[in-house]
């Protein structure tokens, strides 16, 4: 059974969700800018791009986290941690690739002996509700990096827009317990039919045909090769790739102190950085952008396969469409499958 | 933001008109001048390398380009689109002779950088291309409904071609601000000049975001100020884009003294593009990189017009427009003005 | 001067699971400088709480991130042996933010510790074996506690015989020259210390630990070799090594690289596809020659 929800019923909707759950979805901070905060009218959410400028990792994972404040009262030293999740939370407007991409980055602070709280209990505490990418946009490449616009791993409940409704897909126990929702009214044949078309119609539109098989292996035997030193020549080792990218998940600790109080903070960090592996000695092993771009691709495409078999890229297209120099990760990979290596000489 | 009134001063509108009638021709000339200019130094071995701009791989988009073989030459494109300033690479190639592609503005920054010694002498060959102002791509984006799959200049048009739509935009609505009041379009001490030089009009007024800012209250440039900086991610993309920010290590990293913190308080993200943008006093040409490089289409350029336009009243002095005066932020006159100390 | 102890409460509702970023509260009981250029120092820390004491279990080799509240964290091998009960000692270089506000602690004075973290030294590979230990400079300090933990009586037995090579700049630069006094004493270990420049009073070796090594030629056969000391001094070590036929499954050492979080979850400290905190901070030279030089 399928369920489809009015869009003339979707304010009261999220005003009835937000009376239980803390909402998450994005909002719009300047045209064609959005990221997702925590919303305090419907009326705030903002459905209409894409996809965010910084992706949905961020309400698990948020971009400077206080982990616990500390104070100082006499003799005592009071150590408050913050992992505690108050409330049950729901993200709305998730798009397949930033959802997969979260599931990549589950494997990382989940572990058998050691479990990031801070993320795993925002984790636990969330439903999420996906929203299908009826108008992926030419640069998604999606559909090459085991994902789709439509794919359903990860998200709770699935929202297809049909127009004047969004068709609505229970996909886990979680989403099951939507079923009541007053707002949801059982769907028609044609409006599932209509889900079925857009969701063809989409995937056809992403590229599935990035060579992305056997690039582990290739990479390799590529660690010291001169490849490296050009490929990252117009790259001006900013980080933007690295903070949009639904997948990094790089931070740095530090403290923040007033004489007697503070807090430690922990921060998104990137491998771009030219300070990231700077040793206290001097010693700093990627002293240029050569070995910290390698650092960028081989972790993605080679280090982080060999621990979770997945190359941790969704194919989101963010890396692409907001690189100041126009640094196309596709390129990159065409470039990896087809280069010539020493014992193919 | 900007009216799409042109302030363009009337004893130059057979010169705009001209310009606008000639951008096809000129821009395939440029184009070709470019690609010659790349082959007979390169043949010659003048240079090590040339950077330049290539086709971008998505819509309204070119990208740097590093070519070292007669080969690539062909590579070498010139449009609306080639809109990053590549001086900022030289930072990292100081052991080679570059052949470098500059507009009006990057000629500006390699002058400023020549002055604070970050080249040698005869390191660098400019070549240099009289801009016609470079397109704000994403105000195209804004402009159509749907995504652009394809574009191309045509004339004074864009043409731009989705999935179920083609629209023809004119090109001078939709220029980048800074080069709509640019009047330093021709490089300055370029060593060849890929065209011919072209008149030096604005069209608005060079300061003219500025001098409409200035009439709000000082709540409202504030208002306007945080809400801009409030979107920052401290990804310091501005910062790397920016040729003159090349410091071993900025302020924002520094430990001890530890100016500021990692996070995202807004004191931090305001205390960082404030002091960023004083640092660029009497340095910054108006390029724009950093404005076209942020990700979160925060405006730098507010910032940096500002001082550019203090120092222009103050100092009387432009960034990167004479090879002889050194920045007026870094020399000590006698006669210099004291009356702010009290 | 009178000492105060600061108690260190923890302030949790309930705790789902085990919060591996929240530090163990310890107390600095002493605080001695080792070197006589000022720069590296040995504090000793003890357990505010017993409980922690009681869990705090450690093999050498292994780290802990050493928390000065207001500061930040940073990573130290652990210098004392799991033999010498209830307080953990580290020896530190003055660097930084943190160490050198560590450098000025006062004794009393609370930190916190996340530990034991890293994989510490293959100890099941080393039963019945010969050991040789190679250090240099102040990377000797979990060497200290390896070599602690062997002469300790009830392991003296696990391994046969032992040698070390220590060596340091001059010696005012030698890390524990109390112990290796007392050490040199006894017959159930070899020591050999050298410095590479000598002083008016000194009366021990003069060389480099390469040549030292050369010259020890301690034989390879059943052996296990240990290796800690700055890049240079490995660079040139290592092949004396070979040429005594260690082969790399038998050479083991300890990397150093920029860590944050010492869980493996930042990011940071990554060769390939390990990381130095979790996987590492040991490594045996057969391992590290299938990874990338990316350190």
């Amino acid at each position: 059974m399928k369920w489809k929800l009015d869009k003339k019923d979707f304010k009261p909707f999220l005003q009835s969700l937000m009376v239980e759950y803390d909402l998450f979805a994005p909002v719009q901070l300047a045209e064609g800018v959005s990221v997702y905060k925590k919303i305090d009218r419907p009326d705030e959410v903002d459905l209409s791009s894409s996809n965010t400028q910084k992706p949905t990792k961020e309400v698990f994972f948020p971009q400077s986290e206080t982990m616990f404040r500390y104070e100082k009262t006499g003799n005592q030293h009071q150590v408050t941690s913050t992992e505690e999740v108050e409330r049950k939370r729901v993200i709305l407007g998730a798009r397949p690739c930033d959802i997969q991409a979260v599931l990549l980055i589950d494997q990382v602070f989940s572990g058998k002996e050691y479990t990031d709280v801070y993320y795993v209990n925002k984790r636990k505490a969330t439903t999420i509700i996906g929203m299908a990418c009826d108008h992926p946009l030419s640069p998604c490449f999606c559909s090459s990096m085991k994902g789709g616009p439509f794919h359903r791993e990860g998200s709770d409940l699935l929202l297809i827009d049909l127009g004047e409704a969004y068709l609505v897909e229970l996909l886990t126990e979680k989403g099951m317990t939507f079923q009541k929702n007053k707002f949801f009214k059982e769907a028609l044949a044609k409006e599932i039919n209509s889900a079925k078309e857009i969701e063809e119609r989409a995937t056809k539109k992403t590229d599935g045909s990035l060579p992305v098989a056997g690039i582990e292996k290739r990479l390799d035997q590529m660690m010291e090769s001169p490849f490296w030193e050009r490929v990252q020549e117009k790259c001006i080792g900013c980080r933007i790739c690295t903070y949009l990218c639904p997948t990094c998940h790089c931070f740095d600790i530090v403290d923040e102190a007033l004489t007697n109080k503070g807090q430690r903070v922990r921060n998104w960090d990137s491998c771009l950085s030219s300070l990231y592996s700077q040793e206290t000695s001097g010693h700093n092993p990627r002293p240029t952008n050569r070995e910290r771009t390698r650092q960028r691709i081989m972790h993605k495409f080679n280090y982080f396969p060999k621990n979770f078999d997945r190359i941790a890229c969704v194919g989101c297209g963010r890396c692409i469409i907001y690189c100041p120099v126009n640094f196309d990760i596709r390129q990159t990979i065409k470039e990896i499958q087809n280069s010539i290596l020493q014992n193919e000489k | 933001m900007l009216s799409s009134e042109f302030v363009v001063r009337s004893k130059h509108i057979n010169a705009l008109n001209t310009e606008l009638k000639t951008l096809n021709f000129s821009r395939a000339m440029i184009q070709e001048k470019i690609r010659e200019k790349a082959r007979e130094l390169l043949s010659k071995k003048a240079v090590d390398l040339i950077i330049g701009f290539g086709e971008g791989s998505l819509p309204l988009r070119a990208t740097p380009l590093f070519i070292r073989s007669l080969e690539e030459t062909d590579r070498l494109i010139w449009n609306s689109f080639c809109e990053n300033n590549l001086s900022t690479y030289l930072h990292k190639l100081s052991q080679f002779k570059v052949g470098l592609v500059v507009k009006g503005c990057d000629a500006r920054s390699i002058i400023a950088l020549s002055h604070e010694k970050r080249f040698k002498p005869d390191q660098l060959f400019l070549i240099g291309v009289p801009c016609q102002r470079m397109v704000d791509r994403r105000r195209v984006k804004k402009a159509v409904k749907g995504e652009i799959l394809r574009a191309h200049e045509q004339g004074d048009q864009i043409i731009v071609e989705g999935e179920d739509f083609k629209t023809i935009l004119k090109r001078e609505d939709f220029l980048y601000p800074s080069c709509q009041g640019c009047i330093h379009r021709t490089p300055i001490k370029a060593d060849v000049l890929v065209g011919d030089p072209v008149e030096e009009f604005p069209l608005i007024e060079t300061y003219h975001e500025i001098e409409e800012f200035e009439k709000k209250s000082p709540e409202e440039r504030w208002k306007f100020f945080e809400k801009e900086s409030s979107r920052c991610i401290r990804c310091d993309a501005c910062r790397e884009a920016c040729p003159m920010c090349y410091c071993a290590e900025c302020f924002v990293d520094s430990s001890n003294p530890k100016w500021m913190e990692k996070g995202l308080s807004p004191q931090d993200l305001e205390f960082y593009h404030i002091v960023r943008a004083y640092h660029q006093t009497g340095r910054c040409s108006g390029c724009g990189a950093c404005e076209r490089a942020c990700p979160m289409e925060i405006r730098l350029t507010y910032l940096t017009q500002k001082l550019n336009w203090d120092v222009k009243e103050l100092f009387d002095f432009e960034t990167g427009i004479d090879a002889e005066t050194p920045p007026p932020l870094s020399t000590y006159e006698i006669e210099d003005k004291q009356e702010f100390i009290k | 001067m009178t000492a105060y102890i600061l108690h260190f409460a923890l302030c949790i509702e309930e705790l789902m699971m085990e919060n591996p970023y929240l530090p163990i509260p310890m107390v600095v009981k002493k605080s001695h400088l080792e070197t006589t250029d000022r720069m590296l120092r040995t504090l000793e820390f003890s357990f505010i709480n017993e409980k922690d004491a009681k869990a705090f279990h450690f093999i050498p080799g292994q780290f802990c991130e050493l928390s000065v509240f207001g500061k930040g964290e940073a990573p130290f091998g652990i210098a004392s042996s799991p033999t010498e009960n209830g307080s953990l000692k580290f020896t530190i270089n003055k660097a930084g933010v943190v160490t050198t506000t560590l450098h000025q602690i006062e004794e009393g004075t609370e930190v916190g510790i996340r530990g034991p973290l890293g994989n510490g030294y293959p100890m099941d590979l080393f039963q019945k074996k010969n050991i040789l230990i190679i250090g240099g400079g102040f990377a000797f300090t979990t060497l200290r506690s390896l070599i602690t933990f062997f002469l300790h009586p009830a392991n003296r037995n696990k391994v046969k015989d032992i040698t070390v090579i220590y060596g340091a700049r001059t010696p005012g630069l030698l890390l524990y020259k109390e112990e290796l006094v007392e050490w040199g004493k006894r017959s159930d270990i070899k020591l050999v210390v050298t410095v590479d420049q000598g002083d008016k009073d000194w009366k021990g070796k003069v060389g480099l630990v390469p040549n030292v090594l050369e010259e020890v030629a301690p034989s390879s056969e059943n052996t296990y070799a240990v290796i800690c000391g700055p890049p240079i001094m490995i660079k040139f070590t290592f092949p004396k090594l070979m040429a005594l036929r260690f082969p790399n499954e038998r050479i083991y050492t300890s990397l150093e690289k920029r860590m944050k979080c010492g869980i493996g979850k930042c990011g940071r400290c990554n060769i390939g596809h390990l990381y130095v905190c979790k996987d590492g901070p040991v490594f045996s030279y057969a391992q590290l020659e299938k990874l990338p030089k990316d350190y």
